[in-house]
């Protein structure tokens, strides 16, 4: 029994840690949709740099792939920031006109571009076979500790950024993105540059999706071209934005940690079903799965967590969602 | 509402928590799979495989003092993501004594290296084909009976050069198993003086590959290796050659072997024009006879990719657990060695009752697997025997010299 | 000159068609109900799946049961609408692309509870071509999938043309406010986009699978050359998503003729990517589309 209270402990740990890599990742999706209403569907191409960044850097050298320069975790995460910034800087000169709906597609387009280049170009990221022994922090504690200081690292950053962001929304920047959103003829006439404020959210959000892809990296040691899938790397974190209450971090936290929960723990509900399920049950899965997300978004079609608004705005009293 | 929704999940967690706790009589086994995503058309049967085991431990009494030989699925979808949370779910919600799979390369080098190796459980893997699995720093705590992609390319080259091949055209799928391969085959085929007259990747999935294919066959090879899973490219390449005449000649491995192929493109044109490697012990051979028997009576067809592989894991997994004498973690490596590798009394695919007996008695046991004799060497790897199969005069998989 | 027609133009066009019948769907439920349905692959499957059965049970050839089987998508597609997309109509449209993520992972694990994930096909062996000219060589299935794939077009053409529902369909996707001011009655437009988009979804479904084989993940897979091939036509433009499908059939696989030296032009491992290269370059300088669709 009290083994059993271990390995529950010792899953807590892994769920709460997997989930706040993806609420690093709906964090960096809020700054985008929520906050200023860029529609960006390529989440998983952001992912991809961030976690394929911080594997060159900070893995052992390798004739299999770029780089191996074995620096340290901080490193890494530092240049998965980076290389996602630079990145989403380059997309975004060339897309952030465009409405909602087609920067959408637009991403979603370019993200699978991405993804075929990190499995066509071997030298560099080694192909489908992906990077292995990326070093993970506290790995050498021992056991629980190793996973403990994980998810303690990524409760950090979730923390650090859940402040800051908090900071930026009630900051002019923030009140200024907001209004884009709203109305964005209103902030052009009002001598904003639009533009230059709307790549500066993209490349601001893309970092921290880039840094949540590196966390995943350094937690699962190992990267390749399928974790970046747009399933898993991209709708998922739509949803848990969704749900949770986009243009709330509050929200965006908490919706990703409950879709997550509700994702990893239906495996352990129908890995109940006797053996010749065994095949079934993994589609019986995705099926509740599915059904949970219609349940909850006919519950709450604004989200968990509605948008909390300033002071100072004027009352409308019912608002609809972003654009 | 709010309330309803808590009392749900607390109901929910409740079941599942209940659920997972060990009922005395069962020693559970981790069976992670990628049963969703990409691959998952040749999951189904390798799934059976296991169970087919499974079934056979059961039925000839069973583990240790009689328990039940629980297989506790986990789906890891090809994806190292899903499989670092299925596998912690499996050592820690699920308390498994081992974990056989995960299936794809990266899902189960993610799983190893993130979950297993850390948790001190032994990771058995029948599918996982990449080198990167020897390379991992893993206390001796990984072991497959899949062989590494280095020696099957080697292998193959060798085979196709014996058969007279000297100018061959490669296409491959961009996925991890097969990618990998392409780079080895080339590599020895060209060492041993052939000619590569183009090497291509091919995106899975499409509907069509009459252009790629027609590129590649214009430099005249005397045939096309083709390193792809029958069901996301593979028939379709082998249909759109042949109803087109560009290609009338095929090797390749095990990822193809399977009876739909021969079922969709009609064996008559097949017979004499295809060659696939397997890492499976002989057809003819007990080892593989045993297996393919009891297997084809559960409906299912033997020769599919890596279910034999699949069915070893599963049994040697049980043969581990017998031999340690205990469901305790720590003794299954080393108990995984003495069974699997000579010497000792020789058991087959579903000799449990012999098995049991012979551990009973204190004698060392050798499992001969329906994959090959299967003897892990120092990196809990095995040096594969293949076999080359053509399409026999009965409409299936027959071995060809 | 002649590899160019048989390998390239020929398999093109027949990819073509296909995504074309898809990308109808996909712009209709886009321009009239305004959201991306992602589970619009999942229906293909369905579709095909449901012809699959019914060729099974029947013994009879796929195109014979073809209607029903579109018939029988389409009740399903319309009973997702009532469950899952009707209680949501009036929340914003992200809620409803997020319902639609939702209901493609149901319906496809549905499709892999009922079916299985193995491949199944139509029919078995291979076929050999008519060879006209000594040097043509032309398939009598790819005949039959693209004769069968003008007609529906033709289908939608007079429906869209001749028909009140049709008139009112095509005035909701170019204005649905002024649509509703001038008496339309929305509900109804609904259904019958639902029912178009579904039936023809369906129809590309059973062609994919009747050219090569069937499985659960067929629709899923065609998902985003469909949305390019939309997006190229413009939205809420059904003329332009027929075009659009062509387009981007033809340059998948035109992209890997060796049109400088002996090379193919694009690595075939790029060949997806360029779809979606010509989607980019097209939202970035002709937005509107090549046919002049809506820009929200």
């Amino acid at each position: 029994m009290e083994q059993q209270l271990y390995g529950i402990f010792l899953y807590g740990v892994f769920l709460l840690t997997m989930g706040g890599i993806y609420a690093v990742l709906t964090l960096g999706l809020n700054i985008q949709w929520g906050f200023t209403g860029l529609f960006n569907a390529g989440v998983a191409g952001f992912f991809a740099i961030g976690a394929y960044t911080t594997a060159i850097v900070t893995s052992a050298a390798s004739e299999r792939h770029l780089g191996g320069y074995g620096l340290p975790v901080a490193a890494g995460l530092v240049a998965a920031m980076v290389a996602s910034a630079v990145i989403a800087w380059g997309v975004g000169r060339i897309c952030i006109r465009l409405r909602a709906d087609y920067l959408a597609i637009a991403t979603l387009g370019i993200a699978e571009i991405f993804r075929l280049v990190l499995k066509n170009e071997v030298w560099a990221t080694n192909g489908p076979r992906g990077i292995s022994l990326i070093p993970k922090p506290f790995e050498h504690l021992p056991e629980p500790w190793n996973q403990v200081g994980m998810l303690l690292l990524v409760f950090a950053v979730v923390a650090v950024l859940y402040v800051l962001l908090e900071r930026a929304r009630r900051s002019p920047w923030g009140r200024v993105m907001a209004a884009i959103r709203e109305n964005e003829a209103a902030a052009r006439a009002a001598g904003k540059d639009v533009e230059r404020l709307r790549i500066e959210a993209f490349v601001l959000g893309a970092a921290l999706m880039g840094l949540g892809g590196a966390l995943m990296a350094h937690h699962i040691k190992f990267i390749e071209p399928n974790a970046a899938e747009p399933v898993s790397a991209t709708f998922l974190v739509w949803v848990m934005l969704v749900i949770g209450g986009a243009a709330n971090n509050r929200g965006a936290v908490f919706g990703a940690i409950l879709i997550w929960t509700i994702w990893s723990t239906a495996e352990i509900l129908s890995a109940r079903l006797p053996p010749e399920w065994a095949v079934k049950s993994a589609y019986l899965r995705i099926f509740l799965v599915g059904l949970a997300l219609q349940i909850i978004l006919q519950r709450f079609p604004g989200g968990i967590f509605r948008e909390r608004r300033f002071r100072t705005a004027p009352s409308s009293s019912t608002r609809e969602q972003p654009p | 509402m709010k309330k309803t929704m808590i009392a749900a999940a607390a109901a929910a967690a409740a079941l599942a928590l209940n659920g997972a706790v060990a009922t005395a009589g069962e020693v559970k086994v981790g069976s992670a799979a990628a049963v969703t995503g990409p691959i998952a058309e040749l999951v189904v049967a390798i799934v059976n495989a296991r169970n087919l085991a499974a079934t056979h431990v059961n039925e000839q009494g069973g583990l240790l003092g009689g328990d039940t030989y629980t297989l506790v699925p986990g789906d890891s979808q090809c994806d190292p993501k899903a499989a670092v949370d299925a596998g912690a779910k499996l050592v820690n919600v699920e308390q498994v004594v081992a974990i056989i799979g995960a299936n794809c390369s990266g899902a189960t080098n993610g799983m190893a290296q993130s979950v297993s190796i850390p948790a001190g459980v032994v990771m058995l893997s029948d599918t996982a084909t990449a080198p990167s699995i020897s390379e991992l720093d893993d206390n001796d705590l990984v072991f497959r009976v899949a062989t590494s992609d280095d020696l099957h390319g080697r292998t193959l080259a060798q085979r196709a050069w014996d058969h007279g091949y000297r100018k061959l055209a490669v296409t491959y799928a961009t996925d991890d198993y097969n990618s990998g391969f392409a780079e080895v085959f080339a590599a020895a085929f060209t060492a041993l003086g052939g000619t590569i007259t183009g090497n291509e990747a091919h995106e899975p999935n499409k509907a069509s590959y009459r252009a790629e294919l027609a590129t590649l066959a214009g430099a005249e090879p005397d045939g096309l290796v083709l390193f792809a899973y029958y069901g996301s490219s593979g028939i379709t390449i082998l249909r759109n050659s042949l109803e087109n005449a560009l290609f009338g000649k095929f090797l390749g491995a095990d990822g193809m072997m399977d009876n739909s192929v021969i079922e969709q493109i009609g064996a008559d044109n097949l017979r004499g024009n295809i060659m696939l490697s397997q890492p499976a012990s002989a057809t003819g051979s007990p080892p593989y006879e045993a297996f393919a028997a009891a297997f084809e009576a559960t409906g299912n067809a033997p020769d599919a990719p890596f279910v034999a592989h699949s069915y070893d894991v599963s049994f040697l997994a049980a043969l581990a657990i017998e031999k340690a004498g205990s469901a305790d973690r720590g003794a299954i490596s080393a108990a995984l060695r003495e069974v699997a590798n000579a010497p000792g009394t020789v058991i087959l695919p579903g000799e449990w009752a012999k098995a049991k007996a012979a551990i009973a008695a204190g004698e060392d046991i050798n499992y001969e697997g329906a994959s090959g004799p299967i003897e892990f060497d120092e990196k809990g790897d095995v040096t594969g025997t293949y076999t080359l199969n053509g399409v026999g005069d009965d409409g299936t998989w027959t071995p060809v010299m | 000159m002649i590899e160019f027609l048989n390998f390239y133009l020929i398999p093109g066009l027949v990819l073509g068609s296909i995504y074309a019948l898809g990308a109808i769907g996909v712009t209709l439920t886009f321009g009239i109900l305004r959201f991306a349905n992602f589970a619009h692959g999942e229906t293909m499957t369905l579709g095909a799946f449901i012809a699959l059965s019914l060729a099974t049970f029947t013994g009879w050839h796929p195109f014979a049961v073809l209607p029903i089987a579109m018939a029988l998508t389409a009740l399903a597609v319309l009973g997702m609408d009532r469950l899952f997309f009707r209680p949501l109509r009036h929340g914003s449209t992200i809620i409803l692309v997020i319902a639609s993520f939702g209901l493609m992972l149901m319906v496809r694990s549905l499709v892999q509870l009922v079916w299985g994930a193995q491949l199944r096909s139509f029919g078995q062996g291979i076929d050999l071509p008519w060879v006209l000219f000594d040097a043509l060589r032309i398939f009598p299935k790819h005949v039959t999938i693209v004769c069968a794939a003008l007609v529906l077009m033709l289908a939608v053409h007079l429906l869209l043309s001749r028909t009140r529902a049709g008139k009112a369909m095509r005035a909701m996707a170019d204005s649905p406010d002024l649509a509703r001011l001038t008496g339309i009655d929305t509900e109804r437009v609904i259904v019958t986009t639902w029912i178009v988009g579904a039936g023809l979804a369906a129809a590309a479904g059973v062609f994919l699978a009747y050219d090569t084989h069937v499985e659960s993940q067929l629709g899923f897979k065609l998902l985003l050359p469909i949305f390019a091939a939309a997006l190229l036509g413009g939205i809420g433009r059904p003329y332009g998503a027929m075009a659009g499908g062509l387009v981007i059939g033809l340059v998948e696989e035109l992209s890997t003729y060796p049109w400088i030296g002996s090379e193919a032009l694009v690595p075939p491992g790029y060949k997806t990517g360029v779809a979606f290269a010509i989607m980019v370059a097209i939202l970035i300088w002709r937005p509107s589309g090549l046919f002049r669709g809506r820009v929200f």
